[in-house]
């Protein structure tokens, strides 16, 4: 495990989810382009999205769609 | 030298909702209405393509490419299904051209088809998300409309294009389609009606999506000598392109660009030896409203950032005079042969929308994330 922190580069509220997310349904979709340059695709741990340009962290695992924070304002 | 390739004749269903309709017979309908335009004789088709998305998924129906040919009562010919999403048909005419173009067949019928009206919203938007890599992004919940709520989320972000901007996009488009017989949606909407409509994905809403359709439409392709001798009333395909592009929305360095559309336009201006200016009428696509702004720009008729304000103006190029996507509607696999059946009759000048003096008319069409992109630009023959 290792933590994943980035900019927000966009975000949605998946409202009309597939059926293999209907249970998960309203949730945040964020694209976040990590420090390293990656772009990855991840869920939001809030019911509402953050400002595009916010920084947030995740545990990255393997095989597991990425939960993001906000990083707090020290 | 190379053949030059014409639409020799163009044949659609009315886009909408066929209940009990099965994709064999409005496929049939449409080929019927193509070849029957055309005056060409079946016996000279050589290759029949079907394009259709997710007719096995929603219906159960495959091998449509020698159903439908069988169904036409052709014998002897090749005949297959192609599937590239939502520009499985737009394809199809592309793998048509080039056969034309080296002169390996003397004419080929392209046919698009689907049905997707009747089904649980579930249902369908499980069998849309086929076209996302199940892979990766699937995984994470990325649906269309979620795909273009980013875009829209971050097109307004960067450009300052605001809400109303974008739901102009759909006024607009269905003025259009109120005047189009074969347009699912035949009545104007408010501005208000689509900012007060439910969220989808936000800030998509649910009149800034195009709605679940069945329909066909039919395109014979030939070469310029065959269309001579039978009279067909052929319009001239200038460039036909189909590039492949980011298959994922983390692979797009910015997704308010879409690098397939902006390849295959420049690719189709420079065969055609046109600009975007010299453009009279375009149908792109819009599956939804914002998706009109980023294509009008990725098209070249704005620069970037610009389409939010410039769609809605009074431009040159006049763009989805169908009703588009969003007011003629989406039968997936369809919608490529129906913007290449739009602009040729506004290139023959008989459209019901007409757009005056029109000789240069392009089409674009987009399956998955951008992921497969076809721009055809078509020419007026004097």
């Amino acid at each position: 495990m290792s933590a994943a922190t980035g900019t927000v580069q966009s975000h949605t509220v998946i409202r009309v989810p597939d059926k293999a997310h209907a249970a998960q349904a309203p949730f945040v979709l964020l694209l976040v382009a990590l420090d390293g340059g990656k772009r990855v695709l991840g869920h939001f741990d809030r019911a509402e999205p953050p400002q595009i340009g916010s920084r947030v962290t995740a545990q990255a695992a393997d095989n597991q769609t990425l939960v993001f924070r906000l990083v707090e304002k020290s | 030298m190379a053949n030059s390739v014409h639409v020799a004749g163009v044949g659609s269903t009315s886009f909408g909702g066929h209940p009990g309709r099965t994709l064999q017979s409005l496929a049939v309908e449409a080929a019927r209405a193509a070849l029957g335009d055309s005056k060409i004789p079946a016996t000279r088709i050589g290759c029949v393509f079907v394009g259709n998305f997710v007719g096995g998924i929603m219906t159960g129906q495959e091998l449509l490419g020698p159903i439908v040919a069988a169904d036409l009562g052709l014998k002897g010919v090749s005949a297959i299904k192609i599937e590239a999403a939502c520009a499985s048909s737009s394809a199809a005419v592309r793998l048509g051209h080039k056969l034309i173009e080296a002169g390996a067949e003397d004419a080929v019928l392209v046919i698009g088809v689907e049905r997707l009206t009747g089904f649980p919203r579930d249902s369908l938007t499980t069998a849309m998300t086929a076209a996302i890599d199940q892979g990766t992004e699937g995984h994470a919940g990325l649906t269309f409309p979620g795909f273009w709520g980013m875009v829209m989320a971050r097109h307004m972000h960067l450009y300052g294009t605001t809400r109303e901007q974008v739901a102009a996009v759909t006024v607009k488009n269905r003025q259009f389609g109120a005047g189009n017989p074969l347009a699912q949606f035949r009545e104007p909407v408010a501005i208000e009606k689509v900012v007060g409509s439910p969220l989808i994905c936000d800030p998509i809403r649910r009149y800034d999506c195009c709605p679940a359709t069945d329909g066909a439409a039919a395109v014979v392709l030939t070469r310029e000598e065959i269309a001579r001798q039978y009279g067909s009333p052929s319009v001239r395909i200038a460039a036909s392109v189909l590039v492949n592009a980011p298959v994922r929305i983390t692979d797009y360095a910015e997704i308010t660009t879409h690098d397939g559309t902006v390849e295959a336009a420049n690719s189709a201006y420079q065969i055609a030896g046109v600009s975007p200016g010299d453009i009279d009428v375009a149908e792109l696509h819009d599956c939804f409203s914002i998706a009109e702004i980023v294509d009008a720009e990725d098209l070249g008729f704005f620069a970037k950032g610009e389409g939010g304000p410039g769609v809605a103006c009074k431009n040159r190029v006049v763009i989805n005079p169908s009703g588009g996507l969003l007011s003629k509607g989406h039968p997936t696999g369809a919608t490529g042969c129906g913007q290449i059946y739009e602009v040729a009759m506004q290139l023959r000048g008989c459209h019901p929308n007409q757009v005056a003096n029109a000789r240069l008319g392009l089409t674009h069409n987009g399956g998955g994330t951008a992921a497969a992109v076809t721009v055809h630009i078509l020419e007026a023959v004097s």
